[in-house]
């Protein structure tokens, strides 16, 4: 979610087998420099892609001799994505963060071959995306504070969290400011 | 007069594939102290097609009750002629008006009688209970069926439901004063808020859901009757 | 040879003896047994057979305007080029029928007894639009409910008994909507978006006059015979008229003003731009 300056990124913390549930510490999003990356899909896929994408983010810093962007870093998914366009990996990622260098917020989504949506409001995926769709939809407005994209990104997630049975046992919200990023985890319902 | 087994097989079949059609279009019911409100998407649609721009679901069936079936158009236009028909009975019998208990165990009947055919709708039902408060009753297609305080049903109810249960029954809200220790106090909502939270909800879902965005019919039921109010929608 | 129905032109038993279904392998005996009806095989209409296509309305200021082409079409094949797809039931009530062509003679002679039996009481004629329609709904819902559905999608225009005008459809599902452009089949893709620009709201309706909507429905007939390869250039229209309380009925329409010359001077399917 885009805020006044500020972007906010959120997960649930659940790890599931189906119906079965494995994990209540699973953290689905990452960060690589200063550029937030949230993974959602088949577990073993967002363990790799997450691998994956960690190398080529220093790979990039190593041979730029500075963080990677982004703007950057949303189209080096969007191209490893299509790499695997006929074997891919099962992950519905979202890339959030602000450009050290024009202070913008950033947020987009892809499908899982890479599709990007470069989204100026908010953008969710996972199981639980139609519950958040419609949760964001109605209680986003655009220029929050942070403090106040915290209490709207976490009402969000943790409704949407509660109508879908495979989402939930907790979750961890990341507000990133231009100077310092600001990490919560949030108490939910435990069914 | 037996007929061989292999008759059936032979030229039977295909037709059963799909005996209905799809037309979900998002309900909503919500309750309140002394009134309850059920509003609906007055679009019909099959597959990509609009059907019709203004096809109101939202039924004032008598007795101060609201009655909508989503789903399948023609089970949902039966289940409800039904009901009313035997709504009608009812008063010749009983000479009194029907409540909204003895409804919802009705409903309950009319779609477990047809258990292993279903009438595939989904069906909610509002009203005044004996002391005046809003109720409303949500089944599924063979009749399960509960009282809840508010319930989204059809096309994008899995958008609408939990921003439901966020502002009417204030799901994970907590009192600011108490620094997350206590959770936010329920009380009931006024009609006012109620509407507006109606219309944002069916705004909200208008731009994410493609069979929603036509107009939105808000009946309301209070003691004195029903009020119907309608909000056009972006017709895209 | 054999005359009963269910052995038609088979040898007869009593002259050449009982069929042998061991001959040529010929393993299925159930031929040779089926004594009476009951046996026969129920059958329910799988796939439409012979069909009609589009059957398009518009509501104007003073009625309706309803259109079908006169084809029945045997899956690519003309088969019929003069069906009368539009059908008069009583004085006030017309229903346009699309798909199967067999289940609408049916339809057609279902609707003819209502006629007789409403006319039965000789007082006046009760039999108004919305009752043709509810009668239609009922039939083709329990058809369907049976899983034996009547293969049709129906319009159903006229007058109601507050003379009002009427115009609703219903189909083999049992489905019923109303709106002020109303069309079956490819004119749900086509015509609709032609209709819907000069008649999509009730407002819409109120300024569109009888010769605009007549013009509207020719050319959306001329669009479907262009694009609808299950379309005939010959059609019936219909006017419903309030002020005068009739309903005309043209046959034998003819697509007019048509372009068929070569495409790049073509534009917006040689219509007027709307």
């Amino acid at each position: 979610m885009v805020g006044k300056d500020c972007v906010a990124i959120a997960c649930d913390l659940r790890l599931g087998n189906q119906s079965l549930g494995v994990a209540n510490n699973f953290e689905k999003v990452f960060q690589l420099g200063h550029v937030f990356l949230g993974l959602t899909g088949l577990a073993s896929d967002v363990l790799t892609v997450h691998e994956n994408f960690r190398m080529k983010a220093n790979l990039y810093k190593m041979r730029e001799e500075r963080e990677i962007e982004p703007e950057s870093f949303a189209n080096l998914v969007s191209s490893t994505l299509y790499e695997r366009r006929f074997g891919p990996w099962f992950v519905g990622p979202i890339v959030a963060g602000i450009n050290s260098k024009t202070g913008k917020p950033f947020i987009c989504s892809f499908d899982f071959i890479g599709c990007p949506d470069f989204a100026k409001d908010f953008a969710v995926s996972g199981t639980a995306s139609d519950q958040l769709y419609g949760m964001c939809e109605s209680l986003y407005e655009p220029n929050l504070e942070p403090e106040d994209l915290f209490e709207t990104i976490s009402q969000a997630l943790l409704n949407a969290a509660d109508r879908d049975t495979l989402s939930g046992w907790g979750a961890a919200v990341y507000v990133i400011t231009k100077d310092k990023v600001i990490k919560r985890y949030l108490k939910s319902r435990q069914d | 007069m037996t007929q061989p087994a292999t008759l059936a097989s032979d030229y039977s079949n295909e037709v059963a594939q799909e005996p209905i059609e799809h037309r979900f279009n998002p309900y909503t019911g919500i309750a309140g102290e002394d009134f309850a409100v059920l509003a609906g998407d007055t679009r019909n649609t099959s597959g990509y097609n609009i059907n019709s721009r203004y096809d109101p679901r939202v039924f004032d069936v008598g007795d101060n009750l609201l009655l909508t079936a989503n789903g399948f158009a023609a089970d949902s236009a039966q289940l409800i002629s039904v009901f009313k028909n035997q709504l009608e009975w009812y008063h010749f019998d009983h000479n009194k008006a029907l409540s909204p208990q003895s409804a919802a165990r009705f409903i309950q009947h009319l779609l477990y009688g047809k258990r292993f055919f279903p009438y595939y709708v989904y069906t909610i039902l509002a009203g005044l209970d004996e002391e005046g408060k809003g109720a409303i009753y949500s089944f599924d297609p063979v009749g399960s069926y509960e009282r809840e305080q508010c319930r989204a049903a059809g096309a994008a109810s899995s958008l609408i439901m939990p921003f439901l249960d966020n502002q009417v029954n204030f799901k994970n809200q907590m009192d600011p004063a108490s620094h997350g220790t206590e959770k936010r106090p329920l009380r009931y909502l006024s009609l006012e808020e109620v509407i507006q939270l109606v219309r944002d909800a069916f705004t909200s879902v208008t731009e994410r859901h493609i069979q929603v965005g036509d107009g939105l019919e808000i009946l309301i039921v209070t003691k004195d009757g029903v009020k119907t109010e309608y909000y056009p929608l972006k017709k895209d | 040879m054999n005359h009963d129905p269910f052995q038609w032109g088979k040898p007869l038993d009593s002259v050449y003896g009982p069929y042998n279904a061991k001959i040529a392998h010929a393993t299925n005996k159930r031929t040779t047994n089926i004594k009476d009806v009951s046996d026969f095989p129920t059958m329910h209409t799988q796939q439409p057979m012979i069909t009609g296509t589009s059957v398009i309305s518009v509501r104007y200021q003073d009625g309706v305007v309803l259109a079908a082409d006169n084809m029945g079409a045997y899956g690519s094949l003309m088969k019929l080029d003069d069906v009368e797809r539009i059908v008069k039931v009583g004085k006030d009530t017309i229903v346009g029928i699309s798909g199967d062509i067999s289940d609408m003679q049916h339809l057609h002679r279902i609707l003819d007894d209502l006629v007789v039996e409403d006319r039965y009481d000789m007082e006046s004629d009760h039999l108004k639009a919305n009752h043709v329609h509810e009668y239609l709904t009922r039939v083709l819902y329990n058809r369907r409910t049976k899983m034996d559905p009547l293969w049709n999608a129906c319009i159903v225009a006229g007058f109601d008994e507050q003379g009002e005008v009427f115009l609703k459809y219903v189909d083999l599902l049992g489905v019923t909507y109303t709106s002020p452009a109303l069309a079956t089949g490819f004119g749900a893709h086509l015509a609709i978006p032609l209709l819907r620009k000069k008649a999509d709201t009730d407002e819409d309706v109120k300024n569109l006059t009888k010769e605009d909507a007549v013009q509207l429905v020719k050319d959306c007939m001329k669009v479907l015979f262009y694009r609808d390869a299950r379309s005939l250039d010959k059609y019936t229209l219909c006017v419903v008229e309030k002020s005068t309380k009739q309903i005309e009925i043209q046959k034998d329409v003819k697509c007019e003003d048509m372009k068929w010359g070569f495409a790049k001077d073509i534009s917006g399917y040689g219509l007027p731009q709307l």
